[in-house]
């Protein structure tokens, strides 16, 4: 292949990737901003459908796809909803970015021997352990927020195995023609990297 | 690409999760939160501090009257007060850190401290 050619192939390549990226975070934007109409039981506690975007990407896709996808929806999804470098931007943040973390790590030493389930709940929990941790250093240095950490980490496992599911059944849904497809176009992006 | 199914190991991060739950909630909602000492306070004069573990029947005297406090068991209540609709002695028996109670007729204030994390950071009437 001469250098040309390999040059073009490339850049229709990563031009798919951007596409997967793009489709996914649009995705994970619109359940973002639909979700935070639905009025929540206790301030701070949300099931976090948008989450099953970055896992579903992740075990598709890898942990680079899926960190776009999460980043583009925690910075778009606060434009949107006007909460961009506010409080509750701040945490989604640190949220995202402790998930994203975990399962990289995670991704990186297990790779298949966690499904979308596993994940879920592993990001769950880093998710909610590092909101709690710049909640607390940040806008509520006070003990007595500890007493909620339980509760929160409760809330966090349960979120964590219900948007498990759910990933697993999109999963199960995709139309698997459509779905290798997508994951074919995507190989040579994979490799060029 | 293996097909969408639950693994062994996501079944076990799951109950190794579900099994530290338990230790979260009796490390920050267990017996630390014990009071160890009651703290009354009356308008006017010095705080008194009393240790929670031996039981006596103090008698405070505010704007009204006396109070009568008891301390038993390592709780602390409002056994008699002067005022008229008793809401210090409705309120029970306080053990934890950070529990308050207060006679605000007979300007009487009573709170449980302790080393552990307070339940409340203050309270407003």
């Amino acid at each position: 292949m001469s250098a040309n050619t390999k040059a073009i192939s490339n850049s229709i390549a990563s031009q798919r990737h951007d596409h997967i990226i793009a489709w996914f975070a649009a995705l994970a934007i619109a359940i973002h901003v639909l979700e935070s109409v639905i009025p929540s039981p206790l301030p701070g506690i949300k099931i976090g459908l948008a989450n099953i975007v970055t896992i579903i990407v992740l075990v598709h896709f890898g942990w680079r796809t899926a960190a776009w996808v999460s980043l583009l929806r925690v910075l778009i999804g606060s434009l949107i909803i006007g909460s961009f470098l506010s409080p509750t931007f701040v945490l989604s943040l640190s949220g995202a970015c402790a998930s994203l973390i975990v399962i990289g790590l995670a991704y990186t030493l297990l790779g298949d021997k966690l499904s979308a389930l596993g994940y879920s709940v592993l990001a769950a929990i880093a998710h909610i352990l590092a909101q709690f941790w710049a909640a607390y250093w940040l806008f509520i240095p006070h003990d007595a927020l500890f007493h909620l950490l339980p509760v929160l980490l409760t809330v966090a496992i349960i979120t964590g195995i219900v948007n498990g599911i759910l990933a697993l059944a999109v999963q199960k849904r995709l139309k698997p023609l459509i779905y290798e497809s997508i994951h074919t176009d995507e190989q040579p992006a994979k490799s060029s990297q | 690409m293996t097909r969408p199914a639950i693994t062994t190991l996501d079944m076990l991060l799951i109950a190794i999760a579900i099994a530290a739950l338990p230790l979260a909630y009796q490390q920050l909602w267990g017996p630390n939160y014990r009071g160890t000492e009651v703290n009354i306070l009356v308008t006017g004069q010095e705080n008194q501090r009393h240790s929670l573990l031996r039981n006596q029947t103090l008698t405070v005297n505010g704007k009204l009257g006396d109070s009568v406090i008891r301390i038993k068991n390592g709780k602390a209540a409002f056994i008699n007060s002067p005022c008229a609709n008793k809401q210090c002695i409705h309120s029970g028996w306080l053990d934890r850190n950070g529990d308050t109670t207060a006679c605000l007729p007979n300007r009487i204030t009573l709170s449980v401290v302790g080393n552990g994390i307070a339940r409340y950071d203050s309270v407003n009437f």
